[in-house]
């Protein structure tokens, strides 16, 4: 990609000196254990109800050929992040030199703009009881794991993932393995038409697969009782 | 079969739509307020609409700061050091703070009965009330992955509904006095005719967009939202009250105020479909 491609400064894509941490899931590799999910969890201790990283999945093919074709979800970290534009505080920020958008925890005022602007639903808003972590009634969501990074630490995500389906690294690096696998597979992101740019790259996902759920198609009723018989069983 | 779908919650709950609904009122009661200075018909509500427009922006400042999930923490919104001017909801806090104390100032000058000052001080209230509709209107329009909300002329909706609903509560205020409810007849008509007009516009573009608009359209005209937008907000809200005053007795003051009640139940419905119906589909992503 050519540093033309910048349409926005925030971007950091090809921009000398400066990291660009992305993260490659190769879904050929994903076997929905879903170890990353808790793996997030233990890390960060994320109430019930809440993710920072989920596997939803889709049942894919016709009886007897199908498979479950698993889709990990996170934070897209965008290079040109619509939360960090919405947010009226400054609350949420891109580090310049790694691409984190991250969350002043202290300054949120718990509008939820960032949440309403965040095309993939990666951000959530923390309930107002953790056990055992102060940080409450603001919006949180995946970090890339920047403080286990700035430490030449991996995500937990990654540092968990059984199959090796998650790989994390410089994307600005060319001898990085996240620049390898980019450069040497087709990729694809989700809701490449919103021009957020995001850093997580999928290897093997389906667009009938990236879209949105079954349950947008069904009667807005139908839709509901399942939403309640969900948050029911979360109990949220 | 067995999909495993993870439902996420809406961003914005139902009292950011009663804030929109107040605050359009707000905006169109100092519009009116504003006019009586040029329209002598109006002169009796000047200091009614003007008085009724504080005591509802202080209702709606409270509902938006009560949505909050860390309420005390409003005041970083009006710190310099804090202020992202790239958010629009950042242009509202500043409007809605200056709106207020232009308010509180027009209606101090009128009290006193300087008539000179109170008029300019009336302009630039109207002028920092038209910001309130403006700013909510670009709070839904800056989001790009939203159906509906995504539309440049969400902006000038929300204007015309301001006007809409600002001269049915006027209509209220104005009691029997026959002059007044003449001429708010002719905003509430002008107005709620625009409304309705965006509406088929905005309907037409869904309809005819991508898969998400598509959806979006399914949500926002079938089952509960459909009786909410389409019954309430259109029909009820806004077709009947056109045809109530364009018809042989749409003169009458009865008529008016009637139609203003239903421009009033139209408005809060819109507002609520309109803010809700588009975010039900993302919850799904």
């Amino acid at each position: 990609m050519s540093e033309e491609l910048r349409v926005s400064p925030i971007e950091t894509r090809e921009v000398q000196g400066k990291r660009r941490f992305a993260m490659v899931v190769d879904l050929r590799r994903c076997i929905g254990c879903m170890a990353c999910q808790v793996a997030c969890k233990a890390e960060y201790d994320t109430p019930l109800g809440v993710n920072r990283t989920w596997v939803p999945y889709k049942v894919v093919g016709k009886y007897p050929n199908v498979r479950k074709q698993f889709l990990p979800r996170l934070c897209n970290h965008c290079d040109d992040p619509p939360c960090v534009r919405s947010c009226p505080v400054e609350a949420t920020f891109k580090v310049e030199d790694g691409g984190f958008v991250l969350q002043r925890y202290e300054r949120c005022i718990g509008c939820r703009s960032c949440m309403a602007a965040c095309p993939y639903n990666a951000r959530f808003m923390l309930p107002s009881h953790r056990t055992y972590t102060p940080i409450t009634n603001v919006v949180d969501k995946c970090t890339f794991c920047f403080h286990r990074v700035t430490q030449d630490l991996v995500p937990a995500c990654v540092q968990t993932c059984i199959g090796r389906s998650r790989i994390f690294g410089d994307l600005n690096d060319p001898n990085s393995e996240v620049s390898y696998l980019v450069a040497t597979n087709a990729t694809q992101v989700l809701r490449p038409e919103e021009g957020t740019k995001p850093h997580v790259f999928y290897i093997g996902a389906d667009r009938n697969a990236t879209e949105f759920a079954r349950d947008a198609y069904r009667k807005p009723e139908v839709m509901e009782q399942e939403r309640s018989a969900f948050k029911r069983h979360f109990n949220i | 079969m067995g999909d495993y779908v993870w439902f996420h919650d809406v961003s914005w709950h139902a009292t950011y739509a009663i804030y929109f609904f107040v605050i359009g009122i707000v905006a169109g009661l100092t519009f009116l307020s504003y006019l009586s200075w040029h329209n002598a018909a109006l002169k009796p509500i000047r200091a009614r609409s003007a008085w009724a427009a504080l005591v509802l922006l202080a209702i709606g400042g409270l509902l938006l700061i009560g949505d909050l999930s860390q309420p005390l923490r409003f005041v970083n919104t009006l710190n310099p050091f804090y202020l992202n001017f790239a958010s629009p909801l950042a242009w509202g806090v500043l409007n809605i703070v200056a709106f207020g104390i232009a308010l509180v100032v027009y209606l101090f000058l009128m009290r006193k009965g300087k008539d000179g000052s109170g008029k300019w001080m009336a302009a630039i209230a109207a002028l920092l009330a038209l910001g309130l509709p403006v700013y909510t209107g670009f709070d839904l329009a800056v989001h790009q992955s939203r159906p509906v909300w995504n539309t440049p002329i969400m902006p000038v909706l929300f204007v015309a509904m301001a006007i809409a609903s600002g001269s049915a509560l006027a209509s209220l205020l104005a009691g029997g006095n026959a002059a007044t409810q003449a001429s708010l007849r002719q905003y509430l008509l002008w107005s709620t005719g625009a409304v309705g007009v965006m509406l088929v516009s905005i309907l037409g573009t869904t309809h005819y967009g991508g898969s998400a608009q598509e959806l979006t359209y399914l949500i926002l005209t079938t089952g509960t939202m459909g009786l909410i937008f389409v019954g309430i907000g259109i029909v009820a809200g806004t077709a009947v009250p056109i045809a109530l005053l364009l018809a042989p007795f749409g003169r009458q003051q009865f008529s008016v105020i009637v139609a203003g009640l239903l421009v009033l139940a139209g408005g809060a419905a819109l507002r609520y479909a309109l803010l809700m119906g588009p975010q039900q589909l993302q919850t799904l992503y």
